[in-house]
């Protein structure tokens, strides 16, 4: 069989079964089955090794650590220290808390490495908040959502890290690359928060005085640390990221438990479960995605992807549009781990051939899958701040949608300003990147 | 029967966290004994972590089976009408069945396959980590037997208020 008859059953199965509800996860790994009878050489003990071997990877350990840190530090209240700061600094403005809200999501997408936790930690402090001082609901969770993209995209990143450890690219790198791209976003959605707020007459917080401003940078500084100690770390060469993840925990443990005393011991044990749990979730899609990507990768589907693609004579700015096409396409239906496993490495080779950067591939690929963060069928940010917010998702897509046009601009912007984002990875880490 | 697979549901979720919780210790050990004296460097730390951290992906896997968790896609609208949401449900946890039973009797001669190799650095059998696979797949068996008897028990109250 062919290359093209082979994509036809693995993508058609995979799709009916995700159409019908089955779990990503298993509409994967069944999709895989039929294929390994089609070849004597084959056999569906491949798919157990290749899951065995995707996930026997030191650096993705590194992703029920960030994760763990992140909840370490919701729990710990360094949130609320987190967006106290970002009040005194923003909440004058017109629209206050939705630059908060914004602002805030900046400095946790610092300390952690997921959306979804920046997502339920800030949305269950300011969006009652929100609602309480006279915003529409559906704007405070929007905003919410729409922010908490930024936890992929501004270092440290769990998406990074999968994405480096799978396509061989430098994470610390890859961390650098994040920067310029998440403040682009942030100032994007601020400039939105303020159109909103003179259209609709938004609340103004006082202005805080000096002092303020400067007790709430005092209460909040052992948290900003962080990310000096997990990016620094990590690009000066003194940790691996599996390590680095490692020192947050501890780091974060250390505030909570000895520093603010926030967390009692007993509650420990619940967030490692909840920590652990919601990794394995994801990290088990790894696993199947891994071995469709093998199945692939058999019958040399990328391979004939290139030639396709060759045909059309893209150059770098033609592909890196088609390949967030590609990934928007895809991240409104399936989480972006498996995403970034089957199309990230279906179309690596096809960028590498019109000679895109790795991070700059990786950097569309990545600000791309976090809008589907928001982007229903499946946004878990959506979700997760739409319940909070006790409306429906749909009742929230309005404004989504509106706060995501200027950031497809800044999306636009990475794709045809490649050494805008390459600017500070190769500033700082010259010897790792051309 | 329900009783039993409680007391293992919890089992499991206890040993989840004891293994998020032991995981931490191989990793901080690579730290210090590169940055401190205080501990020799072992090299069998790496392998370790990474050895849990397989059971805990698998066992986080078949925890959510039984919460339904894992991550699905909900783009098909749902139905007022019972039959067509017993069949919507029975679609899904067969798909699920298929995995569980493809992972045992596949699961069986990785076993088998694990039985002759040791690790490369501890030395430990293989045996112990490729059983996590058919382990999963019979966990999995066990809590997809409760929820089909859920699903039918659920469809049969249902159907007995609509007649009335």
């Amino acid at each position: 069989m062919g290359p093209g008859e082979v994509a036809a059953i693995l993508f058609g199965v995979f799709a009916v079964l995700v159409i019908l509800r089955v779990p990503v996860a298993f509409a994967l790994g069944l999709a895989v089955v039929p294929v390994f009878f089609i070849s004597e050489r084959l056999t569906p003990v491949l798919l157990l090794r290749e899951m065995f071997k995707s996930y026997n990877a030191f650096v993705l350990l590194a992703v029920p650590f960030f994760l763990l840190a992140a909840n370490l530090m919701n729990s710990a209240g360094i949130t609320d220290r987190l967006i106290k700061l970002a009040r005194a600094m923003v909440g004058h403005l017109p629209g206050g808390l939705g630059h908060v809200n914004v602002v805030v999501s900046m400095l946790f997408a610092g300390i952690s490495g997921s959306s979804t936790a920046d997502a339920a930690g800030i949305g269950s402090l300011l969006i009652p908040q929100m609602k309480k001082q006279g915003y529409d609901t559906s704007f405070a969770v929007a905003i919410t959502a729409c922010s908490s993209v930024m936890g992929v995209i501004i270092p440290p990143s769990i998406l990074m890290v999968i994405w480096g450890g799978l396509m061989s690219v430098s994470i610390g790198g890859l961390f650098l690359a994040g920067v310029v791209p998440g403040i682009l976003i942030a100032g994007s959605q601020m400039i939105v928060v303020y159109i909103y707020a003179k259209r609709r007459g938004f609340p103004v917080d006082t202005r805080a005085t000096f002092m303020e401003l400067l007790a709430a940078i005092f209460a909040a500084t052992l948290a900003l640390m962080t990310p000096l100690i997990i990016v620094g770390g990590i690009v000066g060469g003194f940790f691996t990221p599996t390590e680095a993840s490692v020192v947050a925990v501890v780091y974060s443990l250390f505030l909570g438990v000895a520093v603010y005393r926030s967390v009692k011991p007993t509650e420990i044990p619940k967030v490692l479960y909840e920590s652990a749990r919601f990794a394995a979730l994801s990290l088990f899609c790894i696993g199947t995605a891994s071995a469709f990507g093998w199945c692939l990768a058999f019958f040399k589907i990328p391979a004939a992807l290139v030639a396709q693609i060759e045909m059309m004579g893209l150059g770098v700015i033609g592909t890196g549009v088609m390949c967030a096409l590609a990934f928007l396409l895809i991240g409104m239906f399936i989480d972006a781990v498996p995403a970034i496993i089957i199309l990230g490495t279906v179309l690596f080779p096809v960028t590498q051939h019109v000679g895109m950067h790795p991070i700059h591939f990786a950097i569309i690929g990545v600000v791309s899958l976090g809008f589907g963060l928001v982007t229903p069928p499946y946004g878990l940010c959506l979700l997760i701040t739409a319940s909070i917010g006790e409306i429906r998702m749909i009742d929230a897509l309005r404004d989504v949608l509106i706060i995501l046009i200027p950031m497809v601009g800044v999306l636009l912007f990475i794709i045809v300003a490649p050494d805008v984002i390459l600017a500070l990875p190769r500033l700082i880490m010259p010897k790792y990147i051309q | 029967m329900r009783a039993l697979l409680d007391g293992y549901y919890r089992l499991l979720k206890l040993l989840l966290t004891l293994l998020m919780g032991v995981l931490i210790i191989p990793v901080s050990m690579q730290i210090l004994s590169r940055y401190t004296g205080i501990i020799p460097r072992y090299i069998w730390t790496e392998e370790i972590a990474r050895f849990c951290f397989v059971w805990i992906i698998l066992i986080g896997a078949m925890i959510a089976v039984r919460d339904g968790t894992h991550f699905d896609v909900d783009v098909l609208p749902h139905s007022s009408n019972p039959l067509v949401e017993l069949i919507m449900k029975l679609i899904t946890h067969v798909a699920i069945l298929a995995v569980a039973l493809t992972f045992i009797r596949y699961g069986y001669d990785f076993g088998i396959l694990g039985s002759r190799q040791r690790s490369e650095i501890s030395g430990l059998p293989m045996l112990s980590i490729y059983i996590a696979w058919p382990i999963a797949g019979v966990t999995w068996l066990l809590f997809l037997i409760e929820k089909f008897w859920d699903i039918f028990a659920d469809y049969n109250k249902e159907r007995s208020l609509g007649s009335r």
